[in-house]
Order: C-alpha cells, then structure tokens, then sequence
C-alpha cells in the first residue's frame, strides 16, 4: 500500500517536471512565470524526494512485498546495508541517480535569483532530462513492482561485495559527480538558446562545475580503494572499461574548469568551453548508457536488458544532438576574444585542452574499439594497460613541464621566458637530483618511471618554491590552485613510485612452515573453518616478521556466502606508512599446502591521498569568498 | 576552420550511436551454441554418490545436463550459476567428465552440490555418444531428446540468451 504511495509521488513529480520543463521552453519568461517554473519545479523535487524517502523507509523496515526490495535486501543486513541495497543492482541505483539529478537541480533553483537570465531556461532544460529519465525509470525498471499476494519473508540478499562501506558511499558520491554537471550543460544549452552572447553564462555555473568535479574525483578514488581492498585486484587502477567511463567525464570536467576560468577573466575559448560542458554531461550519460546496456561485460554492469539499452541510446541521442545543433546554430554568434598571446595563461590553458582531449579521445577509443571490432568480426577482444601506459605516460608527462612552466605566466600578459630563473632553475635542479638519486638508490634505468617522476618533482619542487615566496615575500599565490597542482605531483610521483618498487609473488605454504619474501619472515600458523550468519569462510592466519624485527599478523579470508553461492576473497593487509603489505589466500593444493599471494604494494596510499587532496582544494574553494 | 569543428562535432557523436544502435539490436549469435536436436544415446553408468547403476530409463522428463569434472576451473566459476538454477527448481543432472570419484567427491564437498543426479562417466564414452569436447558443456534435454546445446560457461546471459528461448518454445519445466 505505501508503496503505491510513493509510486504515486513519482509519477506525480514526472507531471510537475513535464509543466516546469514546458512552461520554460515554450512560453516568453516574464518573471510571472520565471517564478511559476521555480516553483513547479521545487514543488516536483519535493515530490519526488519524498517518495525516495518512503522509498528508503520501505528498505528499512524490510518491506519484501516490493519485489526490488525483496531481490535485493535480506532481513538479517545491518541498517545501514538495508539503505545501501537501494543502489546495488539497476533500477534503485538509476532511481537514485535520478534523486541527485533534480537534487542539484533544486539547490541550483533555491539558490539563483529568479530574476537572473538563465535561470527559467536552465531549470527548465533540467526538467526535460528530469523527466526523460523519470519515464526510462517507470517505463523500463520500476523498481515499485510488488508481489502480492504473498510476499517472501527473508529476502535474497545484496551481492556480498557491496557490503562493505567504501562501496555504500562509492555509487552515490560518484553519481553526485557525474549529474552535477547537468548545472553547467543546462546553463550552456540556455545560454545558446537565449542566443545574447554577451551574457556571462560561464560565471555563473563555476563553483557548481567545480563541487561536481570534486565530488567525482572523490567518487572514482573510493571506487579505486575498494577495489583494492574489497575485490581484492591489489591495484588502484586496472583500465577496466566501466573505470574508463569514469575517468572520461573526469578528464573533460577537469579541462573544462580550466577552460572555463579562461573565459571568466578574458573571454578567450568560450566556444571550447560551451563544447566541453556539453562533452562531460554527454560523456556522464554515456557512462550511465554503457554500464546501464550491458554492451560492455565488467564487475560494474547490471542484468541487461536490450529495451532498456534502446531507450536509454535513443534519448541520449536527442539530449546530444540537440545540443550540437544549437552549438552549430549559434555557433557564428558566439563571440570571442581571438588573438591569445603568447605564453600567457591562457595560451597554457588552451594547450591543455588539446592535451586533454587527446586523453579523452584515446580512452574512448580503448573503450569503443572492442565494441567496433566485435561488431565488425564479431570476435571479443579488450584493450589493456600496454595501449593506456603508451598514450597516458608521454601526454601526462608532456602536459607537466606546460603546466611547470605557466606558473610563471599572468593572464593577458606575454611574459619573457628566461629558462634560468631562479625557481625554474632551482626545480630543474633539485629534480635532477632526486632523480639521479632514486636511480641510483634502487638501481633502476625504467626511463618511462624516471621521467615520470621528474615530471611529478618539477611540478612539486616548483609549487613549494612558489609557497615559500608567498610566505616571506607576501607573493600573491591562489592557494586552491598550488594545492591541487601540488596534488597532481605527489600524484604524478605515487604513481611512478608504486610501479617501480611494487611486487607481488605466489606462494605454496603449509602450516607451521616459514617462508621469506623481500625480507619478510612469514610464518603460516593456523587455518580454520568459521561459520558467520551469512557465510562460511576459511580464514588463515600468518605471523610475519620484517627485516627491522617487527611483527604482525595477517589473516586473509575466503568466504562463501550461503544465500547466492558467491565465493569473495577477504584481503588483509598491513599499513605501513610508505606501503602496504598484502595477503590473499587462493586454493589449497594436492600435498596440502595453500596457494597464498603476497604483495608489496608502495605509496599506493599516497595516490588515494592525492586524489583527495585535489578535490579538497576544489571543496575549499567553493567556500571561500572568491568569485573566480 | 568552423565547417571544419561543425563537421567533427556532428559527425563523432553520429557514428557512435550509430555503432551503438546496431551492436544493441544486433541478434547475439553464440559459437558455443548449437540446437541440433537428436536423441539422447543409450548408456548405462554408475551414480557417482551411491554407485547404483543408471540407465536411459531413469532419467525422465525435461532437464539440464552438465557435464564436469573436478579439475574443471571453469566450472568453478560456473558452479553459483547451477545452484541458483537448482534453487529455482531447474532439474539438474550431472555428468562428471573423466574424473576420479574421490576428487569429484572432495569437490562438491567443498564448493556444493547443484546435481538432483550425477553420473560418472570415467571413461567418457558416453560424452563421446553426446558429442562432448571438453569441460564444461551443457545439455538441454527434452523428454529423451537434446534439444539445445552449450560448450562453455553457463552464466544469466547465456542461459537467456541461448536456453530460454526454446524453453519458452517447447513449454519445458
């Protein structure tokens, strides 16, 4: 019975988008009816945010009379697990996507003056994706379906892998990601459609482009973590196409906050960044198609299902194909500032938007061309790191000196490059150094991992020089931008760092027995059977002792959870400051000895810590008071 | 110049949806699929359980034959799918495939048994009947008769894909 309720509050909420939607595209927006399309559109999230809520509630009070619940929520689940169910197969996960869809919708309305230009238009191209998807939702994968009469008492249960918190929290921060840039492509498609190329549309949606870039970033790095820890890859990154589909709106969001920044100050690239916004809302879409068709297997797709596939293309198409017709259709009307001048911010800025959309285009053509090749021959194949490494190192690389050399550069403004200034001379200096070091100290001659650590300490040593010079010399730095940048360092740094030393290595063990691995005295000391309420699980348990005579234990885990069969491998690992030591346990042989993997896995923290730094500076500038 | 950018910008997302409507309407044809229909060979074989001898007369009725074997590793991974279709009520027969019985034993102690019957066949002369290359392949059969037939993994897709259609079709189960 509640549940029609809040079927009914959906549908309901469809109605009020379709009016809000209408009303902005199809009528003159006087400020009479600016104010009614605010409002319409407020009341339709309050509608729907209320039936998510009940929706929430139903979950909660393990309500199994509704069939999404029942398939996916189990009585014995912790709280917390019983909400995160909602988003663990497709149509609560697109329910919810829908939810922060119009959630940034409803923050961008309450929160913009009515009286602003763009605002009637923005909201109401929201409305019409709002309820483009709304219908996909009810139509193609009611998640309100009951069964009735007799609804089961238990409950399947979610897939064990997702019980885990990293993962509760990783779908939603990235979906807060990829629909907030529904802000700036709908404040882009308004201010195509008013056509007055002298409003400043870009000013308006920067720090909304910027909270959703953060929230991405952070998405896509606890998406990273789990992996590592939950699924038990021992990696951060495994250029998994549905991690591919992530990074791609990532890519395009970061070079459109650059390019955007351009055009705020100078009116340069204003036509690479109205593209852009269109690109990373286009590509968020994309993600949502491709993992949402089932045309690409990963861990990340759901049970497919051709329609949903069809309807999901079709409106994709009409979203991006409007949108490039109003782009063409305006295109001669757009105007702005031609000549950049040399070695100026923005001629740095309008190179790293070559770089970028280089990177995109690459990805997508490592994520498309076993889909051309299956269509063509009809054979699968995938397209691994080997094609990624060949194409990220050299541009990611290249793109660092740039950015090492536009610290210096001012906006408008030709500066003389003297390649022996101070700072650019000290960097260059230290970073010789360090890697003169490294290569000597771990005896390496990888020149792919020492150029790209140079790359990282430049960028580095460069920032730290700038900070230093700001705080006794009272420079004016932006210190969102030095701490970002700094970021990508460390990143750049990390990431080297953790191909260079990292190893990992099979071994075959008994009990009691000892083993040395890389200095590490690893004792196997008891295996047992365990029975937990929803699984079995064979948990061994190893002492190890370092070079440095410290210990510890590690006890990986392998579980069998009873309700769908699924076998998962719990990892353990020890956390030491500059690495991680990691333990999965596989099989047991025919003499009795187990099969047991053991990783060294270097910085890997300090790539997720970069990350995060990155989107704290993004975070920290949303609640400063600067307005660009 | 502007031609140009009005060319690329229409003409990338053009070819990708275009690409993307033809792969999802694309009728999915399996190579490990084959829909020859003929009639379960006679065989007689111990049960791999309890060692009763098992004949064609035993085994009535529609239901799935599986064919594995303990040193399988795919058919580790297809094995949560066979339990699931057994928990569904799905009739499902074994055939253990050139396997010791000791280890086939040890086997589904460890990861579970989704077999209603297993027959072991030591020798695979009754695969051999059956037109079994290797492990795991499965057998849709129909009141005495295969009707639909699947080397490799059994997963949700498949089992849509390759299964479901004719199970709809001859009203089975």
């Amino acid at each position: 019975m509640i549940i029609e309720i809040s079927h009914f509050l959906s549908v309901l909420a469809t109605g009020l988008f379709f009016l809000a939607g209408s009303f902005s595209l199809f009528t003159k927006n006087t400020l009479y009816i600016s104010n009614l399309i605010s409002r319409t559109y407020s009341h339709g999230f309050l509608l729907l945010l209320t039936s998510f809520s009940i929706y929430i509630w139903l979950a909660i009070s393990d309500n199994f009379s509704v069939q999404y619940i029942a398939s996916h929520s189990n009585t014995e689940l912790p709280t917390f697990y019983k909400i995160s169910s909602i988003w663990s197969a497709h149509e609560g996960s697109m329910f919810l996507w829908i939810v922060f869809l119009s959630l940034w919708g409803f923050f961008f309305n309450i929160s913009v003056k009515n009286d602003q230009i763009l605002k009637s238009k923005s909201i109401g191209v929201i409305s019409v994706i709002l309820v483009g998807f709304l219908l996909f939702l009810l139509v193609t994968s009611n998640p309100f379906i009951t069964i009735l009469p007799i609804a089961p008492l238990n409950g399947a249960d979610i897939n064990p892998v997702l019980q885990d918190p990293a993962l509760a929290i990783h779908p939603p921060t990235l979906y807060l990601g990829y629909v907030g840039f529904v802000i700036p492509f709908a404040c882009a498609i308004s201010f195509l459609l008013i056509g007055d190329s002298n409003i400043k549309w870009e000013l308006l949606v920067r720090k909304w482009s910027i909270a959703a870039w953060a929230f991405l970033t952070i998405g896509i790095t606890l998406g990273s973590w789990w992996a590592y820890y939950e699924l038990g890859w021992g990696g951060y990154w495994f250029w998994d196409p549905v991690e591919n589909i992530a990074l791609m709106p990532w890519l395009a969001a970061t070079a459109f906050i650059h390019s955007l920044s351009v055009s705020i100050k100078s009116s340069h690239l204003r036509i690479w960044t109205i593209l852009l916004s269109i690109s990373v809302f286009s590509l968020s879409l994309f993600g949502a198609f491709i993992v949402r068709s089932g045309i690409i297997d990963s861990v990340h797709s759901f049970a497919n299902d051709p329609d949903r596939g069809l309807y999901l293309l079709g409106f994709i198409s009409i979203i991006v194909f409007t949108s490039i017709y109003l782009f063409i259709f305006r295109l001669p009307t757009i105007k702005e500032s031609k000549r950049i001048k040399k070695f100026s911010k923005e001629s740095f800025i309008s190179i790293n938007n070559i770089f970028f959309g280089t990177l995109i285009f690459s990805v997508m053509l490592g994520v498309t061309y076993p889909l051309i090749y299956e269509f063509l021959f009809d054979q699968k194949i995938s397209v691994g790191a080997p094609f990624y490494n060949a194409i990220f190192i050299p541009i990611v690389v290249l793109a660092s000196f740039f950015l090492f050399f536009s610290v210096d550069s001012k906006w408008s403004r030709k500066i003389n490059f003297k390649f022996f200034k101070t700072p650019i001379f000290l960097s260059l200096f230290f970073s010789i150094i360090t890697v003169i070091y490294i290569s000597d100290r771990f005896n390496s001659n990888n020149l792919a991992i020492l150029i790209s650590i140079f790359a990282g300490t430049i960028i580095i040593f460069r920032y730290i020089y700038e900070l230093l010079d700001s705080l006794l010399n009272k420079k004016y730095i932006n210190p969102f931008s030095v701490i970002a940048h700094m970021a990508l360092g460390l990143l750049l740094v990390s990431i080297s760092f953790n191909s260079l030393l990292s190893t990992e290595r099979a071994i075959n063990i008994k009990i009691n027995e000892y083993e040395e691995y890389k200095g590490l005295n690893i004792y196997f000391d008891d295996i047992r059977v365990l029975k937990n309420s929803n699984n079995d699980s064979i948990k061994a348990t190893f002492f190890i002792e370092d070079a440095k005579g410290k210990q510890f234990n590690l006890s990986p885990e392998k579980r069998r959870y009873f309700t769908r069969g699924q076998i998962t491998t719990e990892t353990a690992i020890h956390i030491m400051p500059l690495k991680d030591i990691y333990m999965t346990i596989g099989d047991q042989l025919d003499d009795g000895s187990w099969i047991v993997n053991i990783q060294i896995n270097y910085l890997i923290r300090f790539i997720w810590f970069s990350a995060a730094l990155m989107a704290f500076a993004g975070i920290m500038l949303i609640f400063s008071n600067r307005r660009a | 110049m502007k031609i140009l950018l009005k060319l690329i910008v229409f003409i990338v997302p053009t070819s990708f949806i275009f690409m993307f409507f033809m792969l999802l309407t694309n009728d999915k044809s399996y190579p490990g699929a084959d829909y020859t229909s003929f009639k379960l060979p006679s065989f007689k074989l111990e049960n791999l359980e309890n060692l009763d001898t098992i004949s064609n007369d035993v085994l009535e009725g529609d239901f799935i034959l599986n064919v594995w074997a303990s040193w399988c590793i795919t058919c580790i991974i297809e094995h949560p799918y066979l339990m699931s279709l057994t928990k569904n009520g799905i009739p499902v027969v074994g055939l253990n495939y050139k396997d010791d019985r000791d280890d086939a034993i040890i086997w589904l102690d460890k990861y579970g048994n989704p077999y209603n019957l297993i027959l072991h066949d030591y020798k695979g002369t009754f695969a051999l009947d059956l037109g079994v290359t290797g492990a795991p392949e499965t057998f849709l059969i129909n009141d005495g008769k295969v009707v639909a037939h699947y080397q490799g993994e059994v997963n949700e897709i498949i089992w849509q894909d390759v299964f479901l259609p004719v199970i709809k079709e001859m009203e089975m189960f």
